[in-house]
Order: structure tokens, then C-alpha cells, then sequence
């Protein structure tokens, strides 16, 4: 064999177990997305929407209690998150710019973004459910809005970058004030890819589990009580999917093909938006 | 009509009625090129940007198949056979027919292996023989006093000329046939850009050359042959002296008395 | 007047961040005070966790992370690594953008599915084969890999998308094979972003909680072999955190939350400010 003729045979081997790697990890990946799917949909029902928690057993029981509750901390950690991010990306790419203050804060934020959500939640018990006594809807917002901040940050300061420097001049030329031509030029030129932002932090808050194990805690009933503990989706998942009664199991499956679809469905519409935005221009 | 010149000496390579299209374009960027490139000489292609003079130095190596869904049509043909043919052997090609880009394109490994890389593909490992045909090809492209006792270094050290030479002693370490340029000076300064254009020169002796240029001046410098390409079609191919001062075609003459482009 | 309003309220807000950071580290080393006056180094090399004797030694779920990182990176990186050359180099364009956007949609699923799906259709994989509980390092290391295998190839590759084309081609006109230019020309050009982006999703791995609790069995033993139920740093945090009934406890577990915190942000600081910065500066 000459050294072409081998070079040729081993090009083929690398190709070959690449590829083979790519279907690997799609057949991990279909095999996640079939399970969930399936379980998901077969314990889907009326009564999920109906009926809140209840003990093992109970034909009446759903999954209303911790639908409203992920929905109002997911609202409360957005009400936090979105106005601190947005203004901080804003501070960032509009008067921060290069300097070196800028730069730090990206740095940390960036770090921040990937580091791991448990400590957050560590670190809201200490400073909320501690001196408040007992978990709650705030404690639990609190940490998903901390977690958010980070990310839409992130995506605001790139996105308002991208606004061009004329459209920003072509309003001082006007005579107005900075924060008019921020407020009204710069970010209306940023428009989807803020909103865009905004639905990939919810959606990366939606899915956390960690941080609110022991900050909003669980409960099993129905509260829109904001000083008490509150259910959500993902702690209700892993109770559910840990205990030893099939029903919950069932309840936790669809639970988990509930929140999934949710999250997916905002990522897909961010990058809709996204897309779209671009093609307008 | 195109008015194409009859080489008499041998030819290296022949385009015949050769037709070039993009994936997703309707139209041919190529339309019925026939040409034929003299063997050791240099050959230049001109014309205004997008007229397509990239595109057929790129077939000359089938450098587009790297893309799929672009397609071929006419014939080129090469040592006796047509190169476009399905079961044409790239790579052995590639190896035959060298090119050159038009930004330096050092690996990011060492001089040295650079300028080894092509022959180690080759196979060949013997320390001695690629010591001294690296240091041979280093010399040809005229570089060789400059990076003799860095031989080691990383590649991408040196100046922007330095790394065209030494690309240029990359391509011509496996001993191409052809040698195809990309508009090789169009990002060097005026010294680098004289020493490539003299380097050219000189390598005619052993291979055939085709470069496309943008610059006038230097087809007329450099070149032997030169050929003037408009909307994707060779509108000219004659002596480089009868095509600047006597020039055939309307459009020839428009061109390079700066009447557009 | 309002300019300054505006533009107080804005740095405000960037600062937050900065205060935020400042104040988790402070209010977790302030918290595992307690723990660290009691047992000083003996918190993190000694292999004795016992509430009821209150005393509290986490080596064993240092280890736990440590091992079910590593293990998840093995697994995972060869085959990140893999998809990502599948994705840049190998696809043709309709399934690379099929491809590529599943892969970014995977990487967005909770990872408390990936932890359940583990829990009931890899743990009883593990147990028909190996025997045992099914529950362990094996299981925690498979599913970790799993969860991040998404994030992984992407930015690997995007890290081997940097690559000038004009590059590869250099490669390609010399003779060279996809293979050749993947291994001489891509790897080595990206080295610092494909290095970077790994450790990465290294960080990420460190802190993951939900897809490890399921199926790592929360044990704290230093395990004998990977199919043992042991228990990692955020497994702990995850279960006892509220179930603490003494402040040297409660210390306890802040250290370790400390611990974790103090790990990922190394390994993320790494990975962002050498190897990829690194990278950004090269191309
Ligand atoms: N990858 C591509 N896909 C589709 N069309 C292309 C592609 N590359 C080039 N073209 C088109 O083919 C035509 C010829 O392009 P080419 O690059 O060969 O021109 P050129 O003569 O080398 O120009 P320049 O002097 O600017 O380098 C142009 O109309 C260009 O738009
Ligand atoms: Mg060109």
C-alpha cells in the first residue's frame, strides 16, 4: 500500500467513526426526546389542568398547582431579572463601551452565567429564607432572577451594539437628550434581539430545579401565596419521579413533557424572532 | 468573437469550451472558455472583479469540488486525459497542479513542516532526503537565507512576504507541473510584491504558471501570455506585448486603456 | 437631569452584578465559618459524614464530583468532539442545519429530564449488566455526559468553525484528505478554542445537579469501584440542604457549596480567560 493509498484508507476509518459518533449522540439524544415524549403524552389528561397534588392514589389529582406556581415565579423572576439585565447590558454597550470597568463586568457576568445554579440557591436561603424564617415564592424568584441577569445582560450589551453608530447620531444630531436617544432609537433598533434575549432567559430559568430546592421549596396544593413555600414544575418533577408511587411517576412524566415543550417552544420562537429581525432589515 | 491566440509551442493544460456553474446560480459563471495555457511559461488573467478569473484557476484544480453542487461542463485536459472527469484523482492532482492564495497561508505548525507538509503526505519520511528538499525548495523560492536558523519556529512569525515565499517553497517542495497564483501580491507591500513577481520569473523554467492579477502592470511584467476575461467568458488570449499594445478585441482595448473597470 | 437619572440607574444595575458576586462568595465563607473553624483541613480530606455524631468531612463528595466529572468528560469528549467534525467538516448543508439545530435545542432541555430519563431507562441498563443497584458513579458519570453532550459539540464547533477557509483549502491544493486538514490544519488552529470550550463544559458539568441526584444515590462513602452509589457536592447540597438540623450542619453544607462555587469558577475562568480569549485573539 502506498503512504497515499494509507492515508486514503484512514481518512475513510476517521470519517466513518465521526460520523458514527454523530448518530450516537442523536440516538442518545431521540432516545431522551422519544421517552419523554411518549411517557409524556400518555399521561397527559383534563384533570392535570384541573386538580391540584395529592396523595398517592387519589384519581384526582393534577398538576395545576405547580403549572400556576412555576408560572408565577418564573413572572416574578422575569419582573427581577429582565429590567436589572437590560439596564446593565445598556450601561454596558452604551456608556461602559471599553472601559475597563466594562470589561470586568462582562467578565464576571459571563462567569456567573455558567456557574453552577445550586450555589445561587445556597446563597438566597442564606440571605432571604433565613431571615424570613420559612421558603417562598420570593425566595425562589429571587434566585431564578439572579440566575437571569447574566443572560439577558449578555444578550442586551451584544444586541445594542449591533445598532449602528449613525442611527445613534443621527438623533444627537437632533438635538436629543442620551437616554431619549437610547430609549427611543437604540432599542427600538434592537427590538428582536432584546425580546429574543428575554425568552432565552426565561427559558433558561424555566427548566431550573436546583436553585429553588430550598428557596421556594415545594408544596403539594394550590397557593398563590408569595410569603409561603410554592410547587413548581421542576421540583414537582423530581418528588414525583423519586417517590415510589406510580401515579406520581405518571404525573411527573407529564410534568416534564409539559415544561419541556414550554422551553422548547421559547427557544424556537427567540430564534423565529431573531430570524425574522435579521430578514427585515 | 473571441479572438484566442494558436499556441505553437507544447501546452500544459487545454480548456475546451469549458463552462462553469455555482451551486443554486441559474446562469453559468463560466461560459464556453477555450484556452490554451503554454507549458513553462506564464500565463496571466485579467479582467474586471467578478469576471470570473478565480473561478476557472480554481477548476484547474478542482479546488470547487470541495463545495458540493457546483458544476462542470466542456473539458480540460491534462497529461493526455480530461480532468473533469468523475474518476480523476484528486488528489494526485492536487499534487501535480499547485496553487497559491491570494493571502499567505502558513500552516500553524513550523517552517519546516510547512514546507515539508506536501511531501510527508507524499509518504515520504527519510529525515535526510526531506532535510535537503526542504532546504532545496526553501532556496528556489528565495527565502531561504532569511529562515535558515529558524527552521523551527512557528510559520506565523514571519512578515506577510516572507510567509507568501514560503508558501510558494510549500507548493513547489512536491515538485508540481503547474503552478496556479491567485492574485498572490494583492495583500504585500511593494518590495514583497517585486520579489514574488521576480521569484515567478524564475520558476517558469521548471513549471507552467497561470496568475490571475488585478493589476495590469504586472501581467504586462511578468507574464508571456495574458488573457482577458470579461462576464465570465475569455473575450482574449495572445503574446502579453501584442495584447497590451495591439490588442485584438474592442473590449481588450477599452480595458486596458482604463476605459471601465 | 433625567440623562443622569437614567444613566445612574443603568451603572446601578451593572454593578449589581459585581455586588452580587462579592456578596455569594461573602455570605458563603461567612456561612462555612463555622465548619472551618471546627474541622480546619480536615473538612476536605477526611471521608466521615455523619450528622448524627455531627461531624462532617466531604472528601468523599470532592471525590464524588471529581470522578463523575472526569468520567462524564471522557465519555463525552470523544464524541463532542466527533459531532463537532461531523458538523463542520462532513455534513452537507441540510443536515447541518437540521443537525445543528437539534443539537442547540438538546442542550436547552432541563437537565432534571435528562436526570429522570437516567433514572428510569439507564439505571436498570447498568443494573442488567453489571449488577449491583444500577445506581452510582457509572450511571451519574453516563447521564452527565449525556446532559452535556449538546453543549459540548456545539462550541467545539464552533471553535473548528473559525478556521480560515482559505487555510483548509491551502491544505486541500497540497494533496491533503478531509482527514489530513481535519488533524494538521483544524485542530491545531482551533486548539485553544476547542481546549477552551471542553473545560467549558467542564465547569458546567462541575455544578450540575439535577441530571447527577437521580442516579448517584447520595451516599457518602468513598466509593470501591464506579458502580457504587456515592455522592457528589451538589448531590449533597440537593438533599440534606434541607433536611439540616444543626448550625454545625447547616456550616457544613455552605462550605461545600462554597467548595463547588470555588471550583467552577476556576475551571470557567480558565476556560474563558485563557484558552478562549486565547483563541479570540488569534483569529
Ligand atoms: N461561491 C460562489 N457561489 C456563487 N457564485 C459565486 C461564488 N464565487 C463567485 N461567484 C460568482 O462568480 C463570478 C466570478 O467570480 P470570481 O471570483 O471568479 O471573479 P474574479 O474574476 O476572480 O473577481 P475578483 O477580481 O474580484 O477576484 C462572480 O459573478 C461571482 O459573483
Ligand atoms: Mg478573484
Amino acid at each position: 500500500m502506498t503512504a497515499v493509498q494509507k492515508r486514503i484508507v484512514i481518512n475513510k476509518i476517521a470519517l466513518t467513526l465521526s460520523t458514527l459518533s454523530a448518530l450516537i449522540a442523536l440516538a442518545f439524544l431521540f432516545w431522551i426526546l422519544g421517552v419523554l415524549v411518549m411517557k409524556g403524552i400518555s399521561a397527559l389528561n383534563w384533570n392535570i389542568f384541573i386538580f391540584e397534588g395529592a396523595p398517592p392514589g387519589y384519581a384526582e389529582s393534577g398538576l395545576k398547582h405547580a403549572l400556576v406556581g412555576q408560572a408565577i415565579l418564573i413572572g416574578m423572576a422575569t419582573a427581577i431579572g429582565v429590567p436589572l439585565g437590560i439596564l446593565a447590558g445598556t450601561y454596558l454597550s452604551e456608556y461602559g463601551k471599553n472601559s475597563k470597568l466594562a470589561h470586568t463586568i462582562r467578565d464576571i457576568s459571563d462567569i456567573m452565567m455558567s456557574a453552577p445554579s445550586i450555589v445561587i440557591g445556597a446563597f438566597v436561603y442564606a440571605v432571604v429564607v433565613i431571615p424570613m424564617g420559612h421558603f417562598s415564592a420570593w425566595a425562589g424568584a429571587i434566585a431564578l432572577g439572579i440566575i437571569m441577569i447574566p443572560v439577558i445582560l449578555r444578550t442586551t450589551d451584544d444586541m445594542l451594539q449591533l445598532v449602528p453608530g449613525e442611527l445613534r447620531e443621527a438623533a444627537f444630531a437632533l438635538g436629543a437628550p442620551k437616554y431619549k436617544v437610547i430609549l427611543s432609537v437604540v432599542y427600538r433598533g434592537a427590538k428582536a434581539g432584546i425580546l429574543t434575549g428575554v425568552l432565552l432567559g426565561i427559558a433558561r430559568v424555566g427548566g431550573e430545579t436546583a436553585p429553588l430546592l430550598f428557596t421556594s421549596f415545594n408544596d403539594n396544593f394550590f397557593t398563590t401565596d408569595l410569603n409561603a413555600a410554592m410547587p413548581s414544575l421542576t421540583v414537582t418533577i423530581f418528588n414525583y419521579a423519586t417517590s415510589p408511587y406510580e401515579d406520581w411517576q405518571q404525573l411527573g412524566w407529564a410534568a416534564a413533557f409539559i415544561l419541556s415543550m414550554f422551553i422548547l417552544g421559547l427557544n424556537i420562537l427567540g430564534r423565529v424572532i431573531l430570524f425574522a429581525g435579521k430578514k427585515g432589515k | 468573437m473571441a479572438s484566442i491566440i494558436d499556441i505553437k509551442e507544447e501546452c500544459a493544460l487545454h480548456v475546451r469550451d469549458f463552462e462553469f456553474t455555482y451551486k443554486g446560480s441559474s446562469a453559468p459563471s463560466l461560459k464556453k472558455v477555450t484556452m490554451p495555457i503554454a507549458r513553462h511559461s506564464i500565463t496571466a488573467l485579467i479582467g474586471p472583479s467578478g469576471c470570473g478569473k478565480t473561478t476557472l484557476l480554481r477548476s484547474f484544480n478542482r479546488m470547487h469540488d470541495l463545495y458540493p453542487g457546483n458544476s462542470y461542463g466542456g473539458e480540460i485536459e491534462f497529461e493526455g486525459r480530461n480532468i473533469l472527469t468523475p474518476k480523476e484523482d484528486l488528489i494526485q492532482l492536487r499534487t501535480k497542479i499547485g496553487m497559491i492564495f491570494q493571502k499567505p497561508t502558513a500552516f500553524p505548525m513550523s517552517i519546516f513542516d510547512n514546507v515539508a507538509y506536501g511531501m510527508r503526505l507524499q509518504g515520504i519520511k527519510n529525515k535526510t532526503e526531506l532535510n535537503d528538499r526542504v532546504e532545496k525548495a526553501l532556496k528556489d523560492a528565495a527565502i531561504w537565507k532569511e529562515v535558515s536558523d529558524r527552521l523551527k519556529h512557528d510559520a506565523n512569525g514571519l512578515s506577510g512576504g516572507q510567509q507568501q515565499r514560503l508558501c510558494i517553497a510549500r507548493a513547489i517542495a512536491v515538485e508540481p507541473e503547474v503552478l496556479l497564483f491567485d492574485e498572490p501580491t494583492s495583500a504585500l507591500d511593494p518590495i514583497s510584491t517585486q520579489g514574488i513577481e521576480k521569484l515567478v520569473i524564475e520558476l517558469k523554467e521548471r513549471v507552467s504558471i497561470i496568475i490571475v492579477t488585478h493589476n495590469m502592470q504586472q501581467a504586462a511584467r511578468v507574464s508571456d501570455y495574458t488573457g482577458f476575461m470579461y462576464l465570465g467568458e475569455l473575450i482574449e488570449l495572445g503574446q502579453t506585448e501584442e495584447l497590451f499594445v495591439t490588442p485584438k478585441e474592442k473590449l481588450t482595448q477599452e480595458y486596458i486603456t482604463g476605459k471601465f473597470g | 437631569m433625567i440623562d443622569k437619572i437614567f444613566f445612574n440607574f443603568t451603572r446601578l444595575s451593572a454593578l449589581l452584578i459585581l455586588v452580587i458576586v462579592a456578596w455569594i462568595f461573602v455570605v458563603l465563607f461567612n456561612h462555612s465559618l463555622e465548619a472551618m473553624n471546627t474541622f480546619g483541613l480536615d473538612f476536605i480530606t477526611r471521608d466521615e459524614w455523619a450528622p448524627n455524631l455531627d461531624k462532617f468531612g466531604a472528601y468523599a463528595a470532592i471525590l464524588g464530583s471529581i470522578i463523575s466529572t472526569t468520567l462524564a468528560m471522557l465519555l463525552a469528549v470523544p464524541i463532542a468532539v466527533g459531532v463537532a467534525i461531523f458538523l463542520s467538516e462532513i455534513a452537507h448543508d441540510k443536515i447541518k442545519g437540521f443537525f445543528g439545530v437539534s443539537v442547540e435545542l438538546l442542550a436547552a432541555i432541563p437537565s432534571v429530564i435528562y436526570g429522570m430519563w437516567g433514572l428510569f431507562y439507564f439505571v436498570p441498563i447498568i443494573r442488567d449488566i453489571f449488577g449491583g443497584l444500577g445506581i452510582g458513579l457509572l450511571a451519574a458519570g453516563i447521564v452527565l455526559a449525556i446532559m452535556i453532550l449538546p453543549f459540548m459539540a456545539a462550541v467545539t464547533r464552533d471553535a473548528m468553525n473559525t478556521t480560515p477557509d482559505i487555510l483548509k483549502e491551502s491544505a486541500y491544493a497540497l494533496g491533503g484528505t478531509q482527514w489530513d486538514v481535519i488533524k494538521d490544519i483544524i485542530i491545531p488552529y482551533a486548539k485553544a478554542g476547542i481546549i477552551g470550550s471542553l473545560i467549558l463544559a467542564l465547569g458546567r458539568a462541575i455544578g450540575e445537579t439535577m441530571a447527577v441526584t437521580f442516579v448517584m444515590g447520595n451516599v457518602h462513602h468513598v466509593p470501591g469501584s464506579i458502580l457504587d452509589p456515592t455522592t457528589s457536592i451538589p448531590v449533597t447540597l440537593a438533599n440534606e440542604f434541607t433536611e439540616a438540623d444543626s448550625s454545625l450542619y447547616f456550616s457544613s453544607l455552605f462550605g461545600l457549596a462554597l467548595t463547588l462555587l470555588i471550583m467552577s469558577f476556576v475551571v470557567i475562568a480558565v476556560a474563558k480567560f485563557y484558552f478562549l480569549r486565547k483563541a479570540r485573539r488569534a483569529s
